[in-house]
């Protein structure tokens, strides 16, 4: 076992859910004869779920401070429905009208943030009422009926990268390059972080973990990539992801390697503390608010980009998923424990697990009782280890 | 703990393998149904046991095919009836039927979809949550190879559709407008006769269609003065009920009846549905009018069990059971290789024009009430006494 601790780190309790969800993935495969691990299958996984995925990553680091955003939903359903309406109706040209919805996730989130912030009311209300305003606010300005968007909007929520160079590759080769680029800087950070692993405590790291990490990681982006780039000509892996993909490694970054980021841990974890070593907790509280509602924003283009039109009901109740995705991924509830890349992770699993039901035929009822349970049982499990811990 | 890392790594192992072995999916053969490399688990007596090294896509036409449909939710009487026959005549068809309900979510309804293609769906019938929002899903059941048939409601802004099966919307209207000639002739003896009129709801593209429809046959009679719209209002934006709202229908009626009716009797109104109808009949008792003849739709409960008192005098019929056979009948046409059948009728989606199927409605009076609902025990069970 402690081979296995050299490999993946000495907490190998965050690796529970990514088991998981290979599981489901192995288990769904066989149960569906097949059907779940096919290039098209994952990608619909990837463009069906990419907007969940990014709300829940703007809500992880609201949940990490201690706050709730109940208005994400209502916020990417007002953004979409009024940028569908500047292209539509004002026949402006698409890149406005994108801009137009990031400016209204802007605007949604420094109201919130204010609110919060400076007269400190709490998030929950804050945003219980905001997710009524916006939600009233897009069924006023549709006057609850649906505005188709431009086709060049399409291509956020269910585009493809472009097919180029030779065939004999047998996949698209957007996605190989991709895929390959991806290696390559794993592997030169691997081999950086190796150098300098005895520079501060003088105790070089062997080598060998290194190395089976690298082919470990390399086996999982290879095949990934293999399923994403060999499905129908003319398909890839899919824009909305790529963009989900860019996201999650600036918000991995952000929480990771920034002080702001420490600030978010810092803050959700005792906000005295945090007020006391100098951190600028009004600040934060602001920050993470409005970062929210961009990716609300974000997360509505890329789901009117797939539907090619913005509803009314745009929005309903996506909160819950983002909110659903980060606890599977073990944030507390309390704020200050939580990363990025569990809570996609968690995300994941939500989606697998919805896909793969759905594959089988289950209903929509079904689905919805066993995911209640998962959430539960995914909850349960982290705070019974963590009691066990100690 | 320790048994779990163990498994961490062999389930790892086991992915990739399963993986490695099974699929061995090339591009360029223009695969879109996914070659099966497990033995099919789901499957009705018909489907081959052997799966089949499936390259050549869409047009495999042996018996048991699987048709998918998406239903909206099943939270109303029709959408619930609809489920339980697509289930029994495509199965008695010999289709293998997936028939899955989206709970008013659009995002449920387009994975639904996707899910159905991976399916091996041939054919997908699609009562939409939202017609216009699943523009790129559709495409990809088109790309795929697969038809689309719409039901019920029109699917808008997408190339993706083939054609779409509904009752009439323009011919409700004339329906309507009709049995409303009908029994003033028969209650409410010479003309001319005093009428209203009023319209849907603005924002629902049927609305529009059902008043054109009545008017094409109410205007040359008020032309002629046969009919006598009292209050002047015959254009679709003053008679129309926003949201299908029908308290509002109830104030403007209440407020027609104040300033036209003070000396005068009302003897029919056009109600473009059933909930309207109501709302107006309650208006003319309130005022106490004599209550006029009145139109309707839906064959709703309660304005059944009106019609059978003779309180309201007509609505229709919109019998789900004719919907979901044609619908078969459409799929019967297209898997067996017959293509999409002739329609004179094609209504423009946004995109493209998309051909359309459709029903005549029924007119339910209480003479032919018991007739209309002979297989229906349900609102059978409203026609007593």
């Amino acid at each position: 076992m402690k081979y296995v601790k050299k490999v993946l780190g000495e907490d190998l309790r965050q690796y529970t859910m990514v088991v998981a969800l290979v599981a489901l993935i192995i288990i769904f495969n066989i149960a569906s004869g097949g059907k779940m691990v096919t290039s098209s299958n994952f990608q619909n996984l990837i463009s069906g779920n990419a907007y969940v995925l990014v709300l829940a990553l703007g809500m992880l680091m609201v949940i990490v401070i201690g706050q709730i955003d109940l208005s994400v939903g209502s916020v990417a359903g007002f953004a979409s429905m009024v940028m569908a309406i500047t292209a539509r109706q004002f026949n402006l040209p698409w890149y406005v009208a994108i801009l137009v919805a990031l400016a209204i996730g802007v605007i949604a989130g420094a109201w919130q943030g204010f609110f919060l912030s400076r007269l400190g009311i709490p998030g929950f209300i804050t945003t219980l009422g905001g997710m009524m305003i916006f939600r009233g606010g897009v069924i006023w300005v549709s006057n609850s009926i649906s505005v188709p968007v431009p086709s060049e909007l399409k291509w956020f929520g269910a585009g493809y990268l472009p097919e180029w160079g030779p065939a004999f590759t047998g996949m698209n080769n957007s996605t190989l390059l991709l895929g390959i680029i991806a290696i390559v800087v794993y592997i030169i950070i691997q081999l950086k972080k190796f150098t300098h692993s005895g520079d501060v405590t003088g105790i070089k790291e062997e080598f060998w973990p290194v190395a089976v990490r690298i082919g470990l990681v390399t086996a999982v982006i290879g095949f990934m990539t293999w399923i994403f780039g060999s499905g129908r000509p003319g398909t890839s892996f899919p824009i909305p992801g790529l963009i989900l993909v860019m996201l999650i490694i600036l918000y991995h970054l952000i929480t990771e390697r920034t002080s702001f980021g420490r600030h978010v841990y810092a803050v959700g974890g005792n906000k005295l503390a945090a007020e006391l070593s100098g951190v600028n907790v009004k600040r934060t509280y602001f920050l993470t608010m409005l970062n929210m509602s961009i990716l609300a924003a974000v997360a509505g283009i890329l789901f009117v980009g797939r539907s090619t039109a913005a509803g009314p009901a745009d929005g309903t109740s996506w909160e819950m998923d983002a909110i659903a995705s980060v606890f599977i991924g073990g944030a507390a509830v309390s704020g200050g424990v939580g990363t990025v890349i569990a809570t996609m992770v968690g995300g994941l699993v939500m989606a697998v697990l919805n896909n793969g039901l759905m594959l089988m035929g289950v209903g929509a009822d079904k689905t919805q009782v066993i995911k209640g349970f998962v959430l539960l049982a995914a909850v349960a499990f982290d705070v019974y280890n963590k009691k066990n811990r100690r | 703990m320790k048994s779990k890392k163990v498994l961490s790594v062999l389930v790892t192992t086991a992915l990739a393998v399963s993986v490695l072995t099974g699929c061995g999916g090339g591009r360029g053969t223009g695969e879109s149904a996914p070659a099966a490399n497990t033995v099919e688990t789901a499957g009705t007596e018909k489907t081959d046991s052997e799966p089949a090294n499936d390259s050549s896509a869409s047009d495999s036409s042996e018996g048991g095919e699987v048709v998918g449909v998406a239903l909206p939710w099943l939270g109303t009487q029709n959408w619930a009836e609809a489920e339980v026959m697509f289930k029994e005549q495509l199965e008695a068809a010999g289709y293998e039927a997936i028939i899955q309900a989206a709970d008013q979510k659009v995002p449920q309804q387009q994975q639904q979809i996707e899910s159905m293609i991976e399916n091996g769906a041939k054919v997908i019938v699609v009562g939409p949550v939202d017609g216009s929002q699943l523009g790129s899903v559709l495409e990809k059941a088109k790309d795929a190879g697969v038809y689309v048939i719409g039901y019920d409601r029109l699917l808008e802004n997408t190339t993706g559709v083939d054609g779409v099966v509904q009752f009439g919307s323009i011919q409700t209207g004339e329906l309507q407008a009709q049995a409303l000639l009908q029994g003033l002739e028969e209650l409410k003896g010479e003309a001319p006769y005093n009428i209203e009129l009023f319209g849907g709801g603005p924002a629902d593209p049927n609305a529009p269609n059902f008043f054109t429809g009545a008017m094409s046959v109410l205007q040359p009679l008020i032309d002629d003065g046969t009919l006598v719209v009292v209050s002047g209002q015959t254009d679709f934006t003053q008679c129309a009920t926003a949201d299908w709202d029908n308290s509002k229908a109830q104030s403007r009626m209440d407020a027609i009846l104040a300033g036209n009716y003070s000396d005068i009797e009302i003897d029919g109104v056009l109600s473009p549905n059933d909930g309207i109808a109501r709302a107006i009949i309650t208006s003319c008792e309130n005022a106490g009018q004599p209550i006029p003849v009145v139109s309707g739709l839906d064959a709703e409960n309660e304005s059944v069990e009106w019609v059978w008192s003779g309180r309201q005098y007509s609505t229709i019929a919109k019998p789900t059971n004719a919907l979901v056979a044609e619908t078969v009948s459409i799929i019967d046409s297209l898997l067996g290789g017959n293509g999409m059948p002739e329609t004179d009728v094609t209504v423009s989606n946004g995109v493209i024009d998309v051909p359309i199927y459709e029903l005549p409605p029924v007119v339910v009076t209480k003479d032919n009430a018991k007739e209309v609902f002979a297989d229906d025990p349900d609102r059978m069970a409203l026609l007593k006494d």
